[in-house]
């Protein structure tokens, strides 16, 4: 197992490289001219001199290949740089803002996690009723409606009609309701219905029926067997759902200026801010295949059939 | 039993969702707070340099020898009068007497040859801004007189001294240890009317009311610039009260507020809101040095058969209005009342007529010498604004039976043609107040410019860039304004430029917020007259 795990770590390295090659080349053969972005931030009008000034100072005179091994020689020692823009260290910035986006994401995922469990058992242990239905149709309506319109959607509702409340920017929890809710109704609405198919497919499984034999309530055998074991498939959904969290949180936080990683990366990218926008990527990539090795981890330590099979091997 | 067990699932989601239910904050623009909101942070304000920091920001705090007005004329500020010597080239400040800056430093000519010198130090980095490159040097001649000398007469000097950066003045007690405010500075000190007392990152900035401050004290006590990039949530965020003052250009991307929502503000009738004059032109250049707009009947033709009014309507919801010349009228030396090129499609086809392209029935295009009447419209293909103001050109002057290709690149390839020359027609929108019209004249003259690229086919275009050069240098108020007449004036008979509209700043606030007037300058937001 341990060496597993090391074996995972070390193909981190391979593959971070592999990321940050296609990121730098990718942005650079993209359109647009980072020297053009600052100089229209900066009101000077763009004539041939000014451009060319303005990129040697960003240092984009440089041939491709030394531009990047400048860069990478920097980046093992975590120096990615300083922002086009801002003129302070990449790094400093992204981790200045990162937290705020780990808060919000983190509880989104707690939302995620404790609104699907119940709705996914009320949906299979009432199969076909009311309830059932009410959630199939939620699930249907969650999966289909794009998040950038959910998030308007709510602040219509909530911020402008109703004015419970507030549109934006970062505060209390009622700050985080509406963001969160727009990060995880997609996620939520996939687990939901994934405990729920878990559940029918385990309530009808030997263990249930042995379970049933023994004497235990219907409750019982529900809530502490069926449930339970529908919860492992659930773990590797979590994997994705911190991905898809992240991936919203962009969207999410411009919508409702929440001060996080995710609109300091959208405003890079418009502002064609390479430095931001290659530790940006390489970060969540990090994250994302972090977050999986953990749930590999976990997933063997939870369930004795992976983990047993492993080493019988 | 399997209801009861439901009845506790559902309660507990219950419970998860009303555990959030906090009521919401309540507005945060009251009393004497007023609450704005901008793109980005204002950055640290340093006054002698460009981006993260914003400009309407570096003028709140920090002030100008002298004002650029509405009118386009200039008058005193920091300094009370000033003499100029019969070369051109020297320039006598007297400064305002009892200014401090808000630490209580007295402002001074040493201040003032502190932050000049500074400035020159970096002059690469100024080099777009001629008046930096004229500049020899500067001299204190007494406490309260400062003297700029020039290499040469430059008139635009004064203009280009009121601009916002970098010809302002930091504290001399924020200077660096060693003059180079380049590198930094130790705090973000001027004259101006605010002070930044507090920047949180991602969020907010805040600015107090400079006690000290020489002239017309802010009426509120605090303002709060809140950072919200989207213009939507910008829009969401006036309405639930969050913010005071949407103030600043339309559009959607690096506006304030989307047009659309603008228009749906100005139905309300709880509202107040208001459209500047016209602070730049929003134009194409028209090539006089390619086939076919080569020919002055095409060129006039193209101008007469725009049908600018209904786009200024349809495409801009009148926020920006129709232009008829290059520079408005209320830019300095620009009321000429040159006659407009009506849009006139039977005007457009007698020119055309009489220039011998003729109406091949068969593609519905005009022909000449076995030559269709074709040209390229080249705009950056993912400004959507810039798309729909083509595909409306190609529309109109498709019934003039001129052919319109339209060249939608991305914006390296946009301007290496605005470089080279290679487009019939192509955006180019004048710099704006203020700078139009003397900067946008002189860089006619740079053949790296579409400018210079469009005028190259004009007979009399060497003559045009020596009275450009002539104007700039020009020591006598009427040699100027009748150079610029000439000019001018042969731009607008010549038909190289199809001006369409004058772009314009827009606001939008509540009734409870009086005062609230446009800035000559895009960038200068009179948040001081303010107030509730």
């Amino acid at each position: 197992m341990p060496l597993y795990v090391l074996k995972r770590l070390a193909l981190l390295v391979p593959m971070l490289l592999a990321v940050s090659v296609t990121v730098f080349l990718i942005l650079r053969l993209g359109q647009g001219d980072p020297a053009m972005s600052y100089l229209r931030l900066s009101n000077i009008p763009p004539t041939d001199e000014a451009l060319a000034t303005a990129r040697q100072e960003l240092g984009l005179d440089r041939p491709l290949p030394v531009q990047y091994a400048d860069w990478l020689g920097k980046a093992v020692r975590l120096d990615f740089g300083r922002s086009y823009v801002t003129k302070n260290p990449v790094l400093d910035e992204i981790l200045y803002y990162l937290p705020n986006t780990l808060i919000l994401a983190g509880f989104s995922l707690f939302l995620t996690l404790a609104v699907s469990l119940p709705l996914g058992a009320i949906s299979a242990v009432e199969k076909d009723k009311l309830p059932d239905q009410l959630v199939r149709g939620l699930s249907f309506f969650g999966v289909s409606i794009p998040n950038f319109f959910l998030g308007f959607v709510l602040v219509w509702i909530f911020s402008v009609k109703l004015r419970w409340l507030p549109s934006m920017g970062m505060g209390g929890l009622d700050h985080m309701i509406l963001p969160a809710v727009t990060m995880s109704l997609m996620s939520l609405c996939i687990n939901a219905r994934l405990i729920r198919a878990n559940m029918l497919e385990n309530i009808h499984a030997r263990f249930a029926l042995y379970a049933r034999a023994r004497g235990l309530s219907e409750r019982a055998v529900t809530g502490r067997h069926v449930l339970v074991n529908s919860l492992i498939p659930v773990i590797t959904a979590v994997g994705m759902h911190v991905g898809e969290l992240f991936g919203g949180a962009v969207v999410a936080e411009s919508i409702f200026s929440w001060p996080g990683v995710g609109r300091y990366a959208v405003s890079a990218i418009y502002n064609r801010d390479y430095p931001v926008m290659q530790c940006f990527i390489l970060i969540m990539t990090a994250i994302f295949v972090t977050m999986n090795l953990a749930v590999d981890i976990l997933y063997a330590w939870i369930d004795p059939r992976i983990r047993l099979q492993g080493e019988s091997k | 039993m399997q209801s009861r067990f439901s009845l506790w699932l559902l309660a507990l989601c219950l419970f998860t969702a009303a555990v959030s239910g906090i009521p919401a904050a309540s507005a945060a623009g009251e009393g004497e707070t007023l609450v704005y909101s901008w793109n980005s942070n204002v950055g640290p304000l340093n006054p002698h340099l460009y981006s993260p920091n914003q400009m309407f920001a570096q003028g709140m705090v920090y002030e100008p020898l002298v004002q650029y007005q509405a009118d386009g004329s200039i008058a005193p500020w920091l300094a009370e009068s000033w003499n100029i010597s019969e070369d051109g080239k020297t320039y006598d400040f007297t400064l305002r007497q009892g200014v401090v800056f808000s630490d209580g430093t007295p402002f001074d000519a040493k201040a003032v040859k502190m932050n000049f010198d500074a400035i020159l130090k970096n002059r690469k980095r100024h080099e777009w801004l001629e008046l930096i490159n004229q500049i020899e040097s500067v001299t204190v001649l007494d406490p309260r007189t400062a003297r700029i000398t020039l290499r040469e007469a430059y008139y635009p000097a004064l203009q280009e001294l009121a601009l916002i950066r970098p010809p302002r003045f930091l504290s001399p007690s924020a200077f660096p240890d060693d003059g180079d405010t380049s590198k930094g500075m130790k705090a973000p000190i001027g004259t101006g009317p605010w002070k930044l007392v507090e920047i949180k990152k991602g969020e907010y900035d805040v600015f107090e009311a400079n006690e000290r401050y020489w002239g017309q004290k802010p009426f509120f006590k605090r303002l709060v610039v809140k950072v919200i990039p989207d213009s939507s949530a910008r829009s969401i965020a006036f309405e639930t009260g969050e913010i005071d003052l949407i103030y600043g250009s339309g559009g959607h991307g690096g506006g304030q507020l989307g047009l659309d929502e603008f228009k749906r503000f100005q139905a309300s009738k709880d509202l107040v809101t208001d459209v500047s004059g016209p602070l730049a032109t929003r134009s194409l250049a028209v090539n006089s040095n390619r086939f076919p707009t080569n020919d002055l009947a095409v060129r006039k033709a193209i101008l007469h058969a725009v049908d600018k009014k209904a786009m200024a309507e349809h495409i801009f919801l009148g926020v920006e209005k129709q232009a008829d010349t290059l520079f408005a009228p209320n830019m300095p030396y620009c009321d000429l009342g040159l006659p407009p090129y009506a849009f006139d499609l039977e005007k457009s086809a007698e020119l055309l007529e009489n220039a011998g392209w003729k109406l091949d029935p068969a593609s519905g295009y005009r022909m000449k010498d076995g030559a269709e009447l074709s040209l390229d419209l080249c705009f950056v293909g993912n400004d959507a604004l810039q798309k729909a103001v083509a595909e409306v050109i190609q529309g109109d002057l498709r019934k003039a039976g001129i052919k319109v290709n339209l060249v939608g690149e991305e914006p390296d390839s946009f301007n290496v043609r605005q470089k080279n020359g290679e487009f019939g027609m192509i955006f180019d929108d004048t710099f704006g107040v203020p700078y139009d019209p003397h900067s946008f004249c002189s860089s006619m003259r740079v053949p790296s410019h579409a400018d210079y690229q469009a005028q190259l086919g004009l007979p009399m275009k060497k003559e045009l860039d020596a009275k450009i050069g002539q104007v700039l240098t020009a020591t006598g108020e009427k040699t100027r304004a009748s150079l610029y007449r000439d000019i001018l004036t042969t731009l607008h008979d010549q038909a190289v430029y199809l001006p369409l509209t004058h772009m314009t700043s827009i606001m939008v606030h509540r009734p409870e917020l009086k005062d609230v007037e446009f800035g000559a300058a895009k960038y200068d937001i009179p948040f001081e007259k303010m107030r509730r």
